[in-house]
């Protein structure tokens, strides 16, 4: 195989790496507020996709717009998430929190598929198709999009948790809940903004790939892909969610090159068994002993 | 007053298929194969808090070692075809319950959905086996010279497996280990503190479960007489979680009253399988949010409504710390 190939395998590889670090941080932005796995994220990015869409559909507005809308409607609909159910289960175990989560991503699906059907759509996308040659090496568009558009997202994140209020606020509940409260930190105002944050991080990460693997009902799935990231990085940790992704990304994309085809998709999952059983707080986290 | 109540129900149960059309009978088979999982289930998640997403792996993994079994040794009785898939599906159980003895919370759901996956994939792979993608066509189940070949038949089997079961768990849950195992959900490190082996409880809990799914899956071949992998998906598990939270986390009534509502309601939406995952997913957020404890924990308030009180009461329950 030649070394330009191999770049553009790799190149893609971190496009869809990008797409997962995406779902994995938000995965994260929620776990560290509420401590619990949010098994809807998946749902409520292809609910604020499919919100992005239908606007489209009907009135031609430029793709920026269409962003925004999509943006918009994960705001909303993760604030009412936070608000109408979440908030009510305040006293509930983590276990409890994960099975109405669990619950939630049944309900969003079947009403996606009861709103638009369970059809697959084509999403317009931001970024062109020819492929951009530099040198011998030829890149897609998409792919290079997806990670700069990522990427500078990311770095938007960045800039959130460590010179905002609001996120140095979120870091400190993270890290003790009580303590922050003491502090003088509303945490239920942390907890609705990580969902509100979280649920508009998927959305970003829903309009940048859904060009690439079709609007449907079913889009919500990959976000395993971003658990997985996330717990290849360690989960809670958010560069790790995105060292994971892109880790994710790459060797999914380069192992139908060197293994029989009837595993390649199990990979991601024969992944998370393999690092569950070497590292289990990943590559980046840190191993943490429980508290009495 | 309370055995009279048993007996009437015994015998409603045993009289079942004089009384109702051949579909109902069938249905109640399904019903006994699903509680029969939901108290496998509920013992690794209710009683020790490992919730699994994967437990319709160890059903596909049950389900085909006794349909082939069954077709390999076309004489074997359906005994010996049950045992095979009781004792393979514990084997599997204990594999996979060891590394995730390390695992807690998300991390084992994110483990044992994995396994879920995997497993499907296996029986695709395997198709010299399992005839992949085809299906496998599940002979009658044989018990001496006769062929459990009508759904009364399948329905009396079902039913006795059914009984031994539930019976041996009823009893389980009253043992030491039993109490060990609640005390490791209640906590962990007191439970480790009163000179419980954790690590061994929790394996055993695994292997148990796997065990009781892997007969009820040994039960489904024969009830449903035809195996396709598609019909082991992770929403199957799901299902499964759902009965045991309806029914009530820690208690095997519990199990079976969430396994019988959720099969019929599962059955009477058949025609409506838009509105299947919306109902599900509302039963689940409604029973956690409005019935913590499910049906059992309503039932005893029903019945002692002085004495009666929640399983934990709301206050004392731990916040996300």
């Amino acid at each position: 195989m030649t070394t330009a190939a191999l770049v553009h395998v790799v190149v893609s590889g971190l496009a869809t790496g990008s797409i997962y670090a995406l779902m994995a941080l938000s995965l994260v932005i929620v776990y560290n507020a509420t401590r619990t796995l949010n098994f809807a994220q998946g749902e409520m990015l292809m609910v604020s996709t499919f919100a992005g869409w239908t606007v489209y559909a009907h009135v031609k507005l430029p793709l920026v717009v269409v962003m925004l809308i999509a943006v918009a409607a994960a705001a909303l609909l993760g604030w009412l998430i936070e608000r109408v159910i979440i908030r009510h289960a305040i006293a509930a175990t983590h276990f409890d929190l994960l099975i109405i989560t669990l619950g939630l991503s049944l309900v969003l699906r079947a009403a996606a598929g009861l709103a638009w059907t369970h059809d697959e759509f084509p999403f317009p996308s931001f970024f062109g198709t020819r492929p951009i040659a530099l040198g011998p090496v030829r890149l897609a568009p998409v792919s290079l999009g997806i990670v700069g558009a990522s990427l500078t997202l990311m770095l938007g994140l960045w800039a959130l948790f460590t010179r905002t209020r609001l996120g140095r606020a979120m870091r400190a509940v993270a890290q003790n809940q009580r303590a922050a409260r003491l502090v003088g930190i509303s945490v239920e105002r942390v907890y609705a903004a990580s969902w509100v944050l979280a649920s508009v991080v998927g959305a970003i990460a829903g309009v940048l790939i859904a060009p690439v693997i079709f609007l449907s009902s079913q889009m919500g799935f990959v976000t395993i892909n971003g658990f997985i990231a996330a717990v290849l990085g360690g989960f809670g940790s958010m560069p790790g969610a995105v060292v994971g992704g892109m880790l994710l990304g790459v060797i999914e994309n380069l192992a139908p090159l060197y293994l029989p085809s009837s595993i390649k998709h199990s990979v991601p999952f024969l992944m998370l068994i393999a690092i569950l059983l070497i590292r289990p707080a990943g590559v980046l986290g840190r191993v943490t002993r429980p508290k009495v | 007053m309370r055995s009279l109540t048993l007996a009437m129900g015994a015998a409603g149960l045993l009289l079942w298929p004089w009384a109702a059309p051949r579909y109902f009978v069938f249905l109640a088979s399904l019903i006994v194969v699903n509680a029969i999982v939901a108290i496998g289930l509920n013992l690794l998640s209710g009683y020790t808090n490992q919730l699994s997403f994967g437990h319709a792996g160890f059903l596909a993994v049950g389900a085909y070692t006794a349909a082939i079994v069954a077709t390999r040794a076309p004489g074997a009785p359906v005994v010996v075809a049950l045992l095979a898939a009781a004792l393979v599906t514990a084997l599997v159980g204990l594999l996979l319950g060891v590394p995730c003895l390390r695992l807690e919370g998300l991390y084992l759901a994110m483990a044992t959905l994995a396994f879920g996956f995997v497993v499907v994939e296996a029986i695709l792979n395997l198709d010299g086996l399992t005839r992949g993608n085809d299906g496998l066509r599940v002979p009658a189940a044989r018990l001496g010279p006769w062929a459990l070949a009508t759904d009364g038949a399948r329905y009396y089997l079902v039913l006795v497996v059914g009984a031994a079961m539930v019976w041996a768990a009823l009893n389980l849950v009253r043992t030491r280990t039993g109490r060990a195992l609640l005390a490791i959900r209640e906590s962990e490190v007191a439970a480790q503190a009163s000179g419980i082996h954790v690590a061994r409880y929790k394996t055993l809990a695994f292997v148990i479960s796997a065990l009781y799914t892997g007969v009820a899956g040994g039960l489904f071949a024969f009830v449903v007489g035809f195996l396709s992998p598609d019909a082991f998906d992770v929403f199957l598990s799901v299902d499964f979680i759902a009965m045991i939270i309806l029914g009530g986390l820690g208690s095997v009534p519990g199990s079976m009253a969430g396994a019988a509502v959720l099969t019929v309601l599962n059955d009477s939406l058949a025609g409506f399988q838009n509105y299947r995952p919306l109902v599900f997913g509302a039963i689940l957020i409604a029973s956690m949010l409005f019935m913590p404890g499910g049906i059992a924990s309503a039932a005893r308030r029903l019945r002692a409504p002085l004495a009666g009180h929640p399983r934990v009461a709301p206050g004392s329950r731990p916040g996300p710390e």
